[in-house]
């Protein structure tokens, strides 16, 4: 049951020094790897992309709150899984939080095993997300390697043009365009139309371009 | 007064004019031959020619010397007595044309009302004379004794009168003296019997009771005896048949025996005895006028005047006794509606002050988790464990202290005002607000110079003014955008020596036409306002003594600053 064979810390964010130790010394106990900070900003500033973990911090702070470290975060190069510990949480803060995906919103004098269980959970999460985050990365370096001529083609197919007309849209020879098609599907590795197509969704490439 | 009595009712009866000639012949005191005869010739030439209707003896004394005179001087006039002592009764009272009334000692009577009044008497002092009828009286009174058992009967008559005055001044208690008649004492001194009274009864050391109601007045207690009024009111009506013209033989002497108990109230008061003991038909002479009877009508005036004045001023207390019942109700009242709005300031700090609560308690929580998890190892970090238990206490008085601070400042009492630090209220009620300033993200700033005078005042009430100006200022920063939202708290010691307290926001500030209604009760700009923090607040102020105002800054926001008198020692 050690939770700690998964490398990754617990980083514990709170303006109350007193339950920030206390919470600390129950994880640590639990098995975990712990980290303390007494502000958000202090957080942010030391977190670096490489870390893994989840963040469990208090709503209500000095300086930044809770929310406003969990949009900081989000927006971060290393958007850990955050869980919420609050001393008084009210309803709207509750929502708003979850809507913007915390992995859940705890109250300070909640039992210990939900405390351990979303923690656990956020670790999962934080994992999953991670290993997600890898294989988009991977996908867009393929695409990454694509010349910009090559990328201008794959848009045109993307929004069903026949070779001809993309010819004729580019300026450029008709049989060109079909070098530059097999080009790229050799680059991307795909065998079909439709598996190019599903990459490109996955990429998540020119989701906004279609109206043009 | 028999005499008085005797005229008085033919008087009253008779519709002709009555003329009453009186000689008195003072038998009493002179009883030799000589002064008979002289006066039998003074009256004879007196009267002669004369014409007398009728003539009415009040024998006394030696009457028995007298007794012809009637008949030698007037013999056709009827002659209608009245004679108090049986033993005076004349001879001449068989002769025609006299008739009259008798009146019997009532001995049985009077002995009965010694009995009656002072039942523990064992011995009774007959003080009596040596003449036939004082002789005879003293027989009676022998042989009334002789009925009454366990009493022991003592008959002084074979000594001087004088002497007498000092035996009855030394009688044991248990005794009393009946005062007989003494026409004539053993040296042959003549008495009347109000006159032996007065002798005797004032000194004696035991009450004296007599047998005739002449004695009465001089000392004795009493005794039943005839009532002179009556008897002459009697006599009258007998003397006014005669006149009316009756012959005196046809009129039956009477013979009165039943007397009335009659006392001297002076007497009864010496001698201790109570009315209530008294029989029910008793007569008392001599009691004082009562005040009433003196001055009836002066003490129904001042009776009037004094119960008017007495309404008046039951009156005047009564309505002294609501107003301050009113007053204590206000007061009362105030501190009432003082809680109330302490209740409500602290169910808007209740959110904040549930966050402060939690904070401690949470710690404590997850610090005994920690401990549990630690026990259970197989080698317990025990250094850590302690370190746990320590901060489980110190979160706990933590916890403790923020409920103590909320308790004080809803405690339900009344004002104590004592020498208060404002320093030290500023910073805790600063404290109370800050966890609240946070959330609304306002920043919560105290200014104070190192050194402040202690004020007078209640600190609860002035926390609350405080806490209440605090709140409207977080509150009025509401629309604020968040960076510009302060709020300042800032004391200073004024020119004239008191203490004045600002609270200053960056809010909405005071309309200028709003600026006079904001003290008013229930003036609200708040939704959920109760419209009374301000009116409170105000009431609190002035309470102790000073002034609270508010004004609109020039740059932003409102300011309200509030004056203490500085406490002089």
């Amino acid at each position: 049951m050690n939770p700690a064979s998964e490398a990754g810390t617990v980083f514990i964010v709170d303006d109350d020094a007193s339950f920030l130790k206390s919470v600390a010394r129950l994880l640590q106990a639990t098995g975990y790897n712990v980290l303390t900070f007494d502000s958000a900003n202090k957080f942010l500033h030391q977190l670096v992309p490489g870390m893994s973990g989840c963040v469990l911090a208090d709503l209500q702070m000095p300086g930044m709150n809770g929310l406003e470290l969990q949009e900081a975060l989000a927006k971060s190069a290393n958007p850990l899984p955050v869980v919420f510990l609050s001393a008084h949480g009210d309803i709207p803060t509750t929502v708003q939080a979850m809507r913007r995906g915390a992995e859940d919103f705890l109250t300070k004098l909640g039992p210990k095993e939900k405390l351990l269980d979303a923690v656990k959970r956020a670790f999962a999460r934080g994992a999953r997300e991670r290993k997600e985050r890898g294989q988009l990365e991977e996908l867009r370096g393929r695409f990454d390697a694509l010349t910009p001529r090559e990328l201008e083609v794959l848009e045109h197919v993307m929004r069903g043009k026949p070779n001809k007309q993309i010819a004729g849209d580019l300026g450029i020879n008709e049989r060109t365009v079909k070098l530059h098609r097999t080009n790229l599907t050799r680059r991307l590795q795909v065998q079909s139309m439709a598996e190019l197509t599903r990459l490109v969704e996955e990429a998540g490439l020119f989701k906004v371009g279609k109206a043009e | 007064m028999l005499e008085q009595s005797v005229r008085a009712v033919m008087q009253k009866a008779s519709t002709n004019r009555i003329e009453f000639l009186t000689e008195n012949l003072d038998a009493s005191h002179f009883s030799d031959q000589e002064h008979f005869r002289l006066f039998q010739d003074y009256l004879g030439k007196k009267y002669a020619g004369q014409k007398l209707d009728l003539i009415m003896a009040f024998p006394s004394g030696d009457y028995r010397l007298a007794d012809e005179l009637p008949d030698v001087l007037f013999p056709d006039v009827p002659v209608v007595f009245v004679a108090v002592n049986e033993m005076e009764v004349p001879e001449v009272i068989s002769k025609h044309g006299v008739t009259g009334i008798v009146q019997r000692f009532d001995l049985r009577g009077t002995l009965g009302l010694i009995m009656r009044l002072q039942p523990d008497t064992r011995r009774v002092m007959v003080i009596g004379g040596t003449s036939e009828a004082d002789r005879a009286t003293l027989g009676r009174i022998e042989e009334t004794a002789q009925s009454l058992e366990g009493i022991e009967f003592e008959f002084w008559t074979n000594r001087p009168i004088t002497e007498l005055t000092n035996a009855v001044k030394s009688l044991p208690e248990g005794t009393v003296i009946l005062l007989s008649t003494v026409q004539r004492d053993v040296t042959g001194q003549r008495f009347f019997t109000s006159q032996l009274a007065q002798m005797l009864a004032p000194s004696a050391s035991v009450p004296v009771y007599v047998l005739g109601g002449g004695a009465i007045g001089s000392g004795a207690l009493g005794g039943v005896v005839v009532d002179p009024e009556d008897l002459g009111t009697r006599t009258g009506q007998i003397a006014l048949r005669v006149l009316g013209g009756i012959r005196p033989e046809a009129v039956p002497i009477e013979v009165a025996t039943k007397g009335t108990p009659m006392f001297d109230w002076r007497a009864l008061r010496r001698w201790r005895i109570k009315e209530s003991r008294l029989p029910a038909n008793a007569v008392i002479r001599y009691r004082p006028e009562t005040l009433w009877e003196q001055h009836r009508d002066l003490i129904l005036i001042s009776l009037a005047v004094f119960l008017g004045q007495a309404v008046t001023i039951g009156g005047l207390l009564a309505q002294r006794r609501q107003r301050r019942r009113a007053e204590a109700e206000i007061l009362n009242q105030r501190v009432e509606l003082a809680h109330v709005t302490r209740v409500s300031t602290m169910g808007q700090l209740a959110s904040a002050l549930a966050h402060e609560l939690n904070q401690p308690l949470g710690a404590i929580l997850r610090n005994a988790e920690a401990a549990n998890i630690l026990l259970q190892k197989e080698q317990p970090d025990l250094e850590e464990i302690r370190a746990i238990l320590e901060d489980i206490c110190k979160d706990d008085q933590r916890a403790g202290s923020v409920i103590d601070r909320m308790r004080s400042f809803l405690k339900h009492r009344s004002l104590e005002i004592k020498s208060l630090a404002l320093s030290e209220l500023l910073r805790e009620t600063v404290a109370l607000v800050e966890t609240d300033a946070r959330a609304r993200h306002v920043k919560l700033s105290l200014q104070m110079p190192e050194k402040l005078q202690a004020v007078r005042g209640d600190r609860v009430q002035l926390q609350q003014v405080l806490l209440n100006l605090i709140l409207n200022g977080m509150d009025a920063m509401a629309d604020v955008a968040d960076p510009e939202r302060q709020l300042i708290v800032g004391v200073e010691t004024a020119k004239d020596g008191n203490v004045q307290v600002s609270v200053s926001d960056c809010g909405t500030g005071i309309p200028l036409e709003k600026a006079k209604q904001i003290f008013e009760p229930f003036f609200t700009t708040k939704p959920n306002g109760l419209g009374m923090g301000l009116t409170i607040s105000q009431a609190i102020i002035e309470a102790h003594g000073g002034k609270i105002w508010g004004e609109s800054k020039d740059s932003r926001g409102a300011v309200f600053k509030f004056t203490l008198p500085a406490n002089k020692k």
